[in-house]
């Protein structure tokens, strides 16, 4: 039986803002992506300038599931005038550039291995503890 | 003891749960270890995506799994009837480059080849595609 894939909101207060999507389906896939993703666009629209996915519940991501991460870097990236694509680019390559928009919360240590496989852990901060997530936004 | 399980089913987006679980269960029934049985998930999952997406158009059809133990190799086996297409002629991804600039499949077929040992593919006697692949337990951990 497929398992439901839901995702309960919550905001959290930190220096800024940040909306929390606590994803209860246990799979991002091709099948369950498009859901997380129209969630990231309907928070966007809503104001959402600051997200963190709690990944706790995610037993698995596929290619598909990394893509809409993407997606939803770029989508949270898509109103902020000050960083520059060129900016970007060079923090890529050396190393220093991470989302401060788009952040992850505790995936299990097979996701981990998964986004680092990747590179997706190039330009997403990967963080152990929900306080000392928002915190950082 | 029991070291061949097979799975019909139809190539669905919905249907990859199922899969996936069944890939899962005969594993574990073979004896293997989560972190193992986790990247034979991984090469499995994007493989049948492929299938289900490209290979079949997304119009569905038929999907054989087939997970055997033969000594030291696992051995997943996927067969459909769809238009021949041997992934493993994709060239690796240029991680390089941004996301959005990358081919539609290579991400998810390297992950697969990535998570075996090896990925072989040929061509049915019906025409269709038959990929192999095949994760050899890891030796003794010192």
């Amino acid at each position: 039986m497929a398992s439901e894939f839901q995702i309960t909101v919550s905001q959290q207060q930190g220096r800024v803002p940040v909306t929390v999507f606590h994803i209860n389906g246990d799979v991002i896939d091709a099948n369950s992506f498009q859901q997380l993703e129209a969630q990231a666009q309907a928070a966007f629209e809503a104001g959402t300038r600051n997200l963190l996915l709690d990944m706790s519940k995610v037993r698995y991501i596929s290619s598909a599931g990394l893509r809409s991460l993407h997606s939803i870097f770029m989508l949270m990236r898509a109103d902020t005038p000050g960083e520059s694509d060129e900016t970007m680019k060079k923090g890529l390559m050396d190393g220093t550039f991470k989302s401060p928009h788009l952040k992850l919360l505790n995936p299990s240590s097979a996701v981990t291995d998964t986004l680092r496989v990747m590179g997706f852990d190039m330009f997403l901060e990967i963080h152990r503890n929900l306080k000392e997530a928002i915190a950082s936004y | 003891m029991q070291t061949s399980y097979s799975l019909h089913t139809t190539a669905k987006l919905e249907n990859l749960s199922q899969i996936r679980d069944f890939v899962e269960t005969s594993a574990m029934e073979l004896g293997h270890d989560p972190d193992f049985i986790y990247h034979a998930l991984i090469a499995v999952d994007e493989l049948a995506t492929n299938i289900i997406l490209h290979g079949y158009q997304g119009q569905g059809g038929k999907l054989e799994v087939q997970v055997e133990q033969v000594a030291d190799d696992l051995i997943l086996r996927l067969r459909d009837e769809a238009a021949p297409f041997d992934p493993t002629t994709l060239p690796a991804p240029n991680l390089t480059l941004p996301l959005e600039k990358r081919p539609i499949g290579g991400l998810g077929v390297y992950l697969a080849r990535q998570s075996m040992d090896e990925v072989h593919h040929r061509v049915t006697s019906t025409g269709g595609n038959e990929l192999t692949l095949v994760k050899r337990r890891p030796g003794q951990k010192t």
